[in-house]
């Protein structure tokens, strides 16, 4: 069979399929929107996730467009007097379009690996399961294509599949409206754009997800092999199993995957010697290049009184809402993955640590806002800032006396800590 | 000469390849092979008729492709009809059907491998087979081209090479030499008489002289029935100097058919 | 005419195309309050019916078809026209109804640029092979359509507003260059034994 299967390889559709979803993918990840994949590994699976949307559709044209070939070519008589089973004869095919499916999934997903191999670090084992998801829906695709090519041979098949999964894809959403939990469980795509930097899939849900797909892929094997109606309603019993098995199994929240925290991506990794740099550890790539100026802008605030002594990266997430624990003497430090992997914002970063000095706790209501606080921070640096309405308030203070402004500038700092900070307390 | 396993040296225990007792076939809803008696054993038999005298229905009948709708049909010692397993039927029939279909990305050798795949054969012998099938057909130069690349004659002759790699016991060729110039017919007739040795051949042709050159018998058939079955000079004793035809096997031929058509016109209802 | 509209499997298409728009219009009424179709279902359902008139480009011998005295030059570029007119006019009807396939410049300019492409693929990669870049390229536009650079609104030409002039110059090269290349060319041709097959 290795023999046959190497034909197969080379004489189907499935070198053309593994190439075009590699190029169709990889035009998706690097044409569309870098910056959502270059956080770091989890990120680059959610998005290869995402654009399943595209792939997945794909996948179904291609197996249907590999299932007319019997068909097509005229070959049942010929076949009918063989003695290798239909079944037999259909798991070469079946084997060489799974295998050109993954390769180009895979492949697709090693292309973004290469982008952000430099940077990227933290490797969860949740990374492998999302992988796997996304690989199994492909799988299901290709073979319920093939199923679908072969049942209805028509030329117009592949391309009415294609649309038809997309259109599937695309409406079950609203189908499930008010229970989002139900479409996580069918759709591959659901909950996976722009994922947060400490953003996770749960293993439950990917669980589900994979009993699913796995239920769907059986069903299209048995569907391949059918001989007559009996076997083909058969094929309805795995499929829905499957779907009862997954629905039992994921739970019952409806942002699953968007509540979803990784608290070891969220643990602060830091670098040697002091003052300390830490930064989230999903970013631990970014370390070197926040660390100078970091530190940089931690000489500049050192004439302050009690000055802050480390930076940390700003772990807060919103949804849901948590907060990372606050120290006067730590400056929180928003850190980000620009579109080429490497720290988004570099020149900026002086500025905003230094900025940071002039934050407060999360739960306190009177804080400094943004233009009062690059103005110190530009004063303290001795340039000018960039935006305009900071600019006013860094004139306004280069205008007074060194003592005065450094006054104020301390004022602030206090003000900031102790949750006092009144309207225009700087330039008053 | 290739190694031959012990079944095939086996003596064989049936009698007949091909034995047929009243056999009748449908096509669509038409009853194309009607109340047909056969035996054919070891050799080259041609078969002869006009055009829809049942000719690949019977051959598709005999190739397990339909199954009878009535009679008895024995192939290879094992029974044919109703809920039979013909696997083991199939593994030693070769069938080149009329309608040719292939695939037209594979090559020749991918091909004929891939159905020797088809058709069960032990995994080490493939690559021998196929080469040994495609020598025999004389596509050898051929042989890693693709088949959509090759024209008529020598897709038929890939046709042959898929029939005869599993070195079948009865091997079914509807129409095989449409489209072979003259001298591969001469090739072909010399592989068939080579073949017709230890193994049973039928042969499907309008050609009535490749049928006198090459086949150590021919059966005729008209509408369904047997008409005649012997020798081809038995086949040409039967014509005479009135009948139409070029040469005594066409002669014969023809006043054959002249003769059960005017038996069936005397006594349309005999036999049903 | 009622051969070669027979011979080039024409009733099915048509009737493909007039029921898929047909299905999408009631889905749409039946399942939303709004009375604008989404700009995505929008495209889908050009796309969907610009694929189901992709069959008629060939026929079932075209090596045949090309030996006719005639001329082909005119019959095919009627021929697009036609299905220009198959895709677009079913979806300008529903702009009088309850569920409205617009705006109507966009429905025309994606037909012509989708009809051109696909007839860019009969020529160049055959009639089986003509849906391949339609399909691939139209979800991809659709999905994640690109305003900021110019190269994006090129590239995602399907999903971009009705005022967009690089999309329109996009739609309107590709409408042009599948409509010369399929009538000087025709359907592209096929090995003597691959096209007896179907």
């Amino acid at each position: 069979m290795s023999r046959v299967l190497r034909i197969e390889l080379r004489r189907s559709a499935a070198l053309g399929s593994a190439l075009i979803l590699l190029a169709v993918g990889t035009l998706l990840l690097f044409f569309v929107d870098r910056s959502v994949f270059t956080t770091g590994w989890m990120q680059l699976a959610m998005t290869q996730r995402l654009y399943l949307a595209v792939l997945w559709p794909l996948a179904l044209a291609a197996g249907a467009w590999q299932g007319r070939r019997e068909h097509r070519t005229n070959v049942t008589e010929l076949f009918a007097s063989t003695p290798r089973s239909r079944a037999h004869r259909a798991v070469p095919t079946l084997l060489a379009m799974a295998l050109a499916v993954v390769a180009g999934y895979l492949a697709m997903g090693i292309a973004g690996g290469a982008w952000i191999a430099g940077t990227a670090r933290y490797l969860p084992a949740s990374v492998f399961a999302v992988l796997a998801v996304g690989v199994l829906a492909l799988v299901a695709a290709v073979w319920l294509g093939l199923a679908a090519g072969r049942l209805l041979p028509s030329p117009a098949t592949a391309p009415a599949l294609g649309l038809a999964g997309l259109g599937v894809l695309l409406l079950l959403p609203g189908a499930t409206r008010p229970h989002g939990w139900l479409a996580l469980v069918f759709s591959p795509i659901y909950e996976m754009n722009l994922p947060d930097a400490y953003t996770t899939v749960p293993g439950r849900a990917s669980v589900a997800q994979a009993v699913w797909l796995a239920a769907l892929a059986v069903t299209a094997v048995l569907l391949v092999v059918s001989g007559g109606w009996r076997l083909r309603v058969a094929a309805l019993l795995p499929v829905v199993l499957g779907a009862a098995v997954a629905i039992a199994a994921m739970p019952r929240d409806n942002r699953y995957v968007i509540d979803a925290v990784d608290p070891v991506a969220r643990e602060l990794v830091c670098a040697h010697d002091d003052p300390r740099v830490c930064v989230s550890r999903v970013h631990a790539g970014l370390l070197a290049e926040v660390v100078p100026p970091a530190r940089a802008a931690l000489t500049v605030l050192a004439p302050l009184p009690s000055p802050p002594t480390q930076v940390h990266e700003d772990t807060t997430t919103y949804v849901p809402a948590r907060y990372p624990p606050w120290h006067d003497d730590v400056v929180l430090l928003r850190v980000d993955a620009g579109s080429d992997g490497h720290l988004a914002n570099r020149d900026l970063v002086l500025a905003e640590v230094v900025a940071g000095a002039f934050a407060g706790p999360a739960d306190c209501d009177h804080l400094a806002g943004p233009d009062e606080k690059m103005a110190a921070a530009y004063w303290l640096i001795g340039r000018a800032p960039a935006t305009p309405g900071a600019v006013a308030l860094w004139q306004n203070l280069r205008q007074r006396p060194e003592g005065e402004a450094r006054a104020r500038v301390v004022a602030l700092r206090r003000a900031a800590l102790g949750c006092t900070v009144q309207d225009g307390q700087l330039t008053r | 000469m290739r190694t031959v396993s012990a079944a095939e040296t086996a003596p064989t225990t049936h009698p007949w390849a091909v034995d047929a007792e009243g056999l009748r076939v449908r096509a669509g809803r038409h009853l194309a092979v009607d109340g047909l008696d056969l035996t054919l054993g070891l050799g080259v038999h041609g078969l002869l008729g006009p055009n829809g005298a049942g000719k690949t229905t019977l051959m598709r009948a005999l190739a397990t492709v339909v199954k009878p709708a009535g009679g008895r049909l024995t192939l290879l010692g094992e029974p044919a009809g109703g809920r039979a397993d013909l696997r083991r039927v199939r593994r030693g029939i070769g069938y080149l059907p009329q309608q040719f279909g292939f695939y037209p990305r594979f090559t020749v050798r991918e091909f004929v491998e891939y159905m020797a795949w088809l058709k069960e054969m032990p995994k080490a012998a493939v690559p021998g087979a196929t080469q040994r099938a495609i020598d025999r057909v004389g596509l050898t130069a051929k042989a890693d081209a693709r088949m959509k690349t090759l024209s008529g004659g020598m897709l038929r002759r890939a046709g042959i090479a898929q029939a005869i790699v599993n070195d079948p016991a009865l091997l079914l060729l509807d129409e095989p030499t449409v489209g072979l110039d003259p001298e591969q017919r001469l090739d072909f007739r010399e592989l068939l008489r080579d073949v017709g040795v230890d193994s049973c051949v039928l042969v499907s042709t309008h050609l009535v002289e490749d049928v006198v050159a090459a086949c150590t018998d021919v059966v005729l058939i008209n509408e369904g029935r047997l008409v005649h079955h012997g020798t081809p000079d038995d086949l040409a004793a039967q014509g005479g100097a009135g009948d139409a035809g070029d040469s005594p096997a066409e002669r014969g031929y023809s006043a054959l058919l002249r003769r059960h058509r005017a038996a069936g016109a005397a006594t349309p209802e005999a036999g049903r | 005419m009622r051969l070669y509209l027979r011979s080039r499997r024409v009733p099915a298409a048509l009737a493909g195309a007039v029921a898929g728009v047909a299905g999408l219009w009631t889905l749409w009424s039946v399942f939303s309050d709004s009375r604008e179709v989404g700009v995505q279902l929008v495209v889908l359902t050009v796309l969907l019916s610009v694929i189901a008139l992709t069959a008629t480009l060939g026929g079932p011998d075209d090596e045949l078809d090309r030996t006719a005295a005639f001329r082909w030059l005119p019959r095919r570029l009627a021929h697009l026209a036609a299905a220009f007119l198959v895709v677009v006019l079913p979806l300008l009807a529903t702009l009088a109804t309850g569920a409205r396939f617009g705006p109507a410049w966009l429905v025309a300019r994606d037909a012509a640029g989708l009809l051109g492409l696909t007839a860019l693929g009969a020529a160049a990669l055959g009639v089986g092979r003509a849906w391949f870049l339609p399909l691939g390229w139209t979800l991809a536009a659709t999905l994640f359509p690109r305003s900021e650079p110019v190269l994006g609104r090129i590239l995602t030409w399907q999903a971009q507003p009705r005022v967009s002039a690089a999309a329109a110059v996009t739609a309107g090269l590709l409408a042009v260059c599948g409509l010369l290349a399929y009538a000087v060319a025709g359907p592209a041709r096929r090995a003597p034994a691959e096209a007896a097959q179907r």
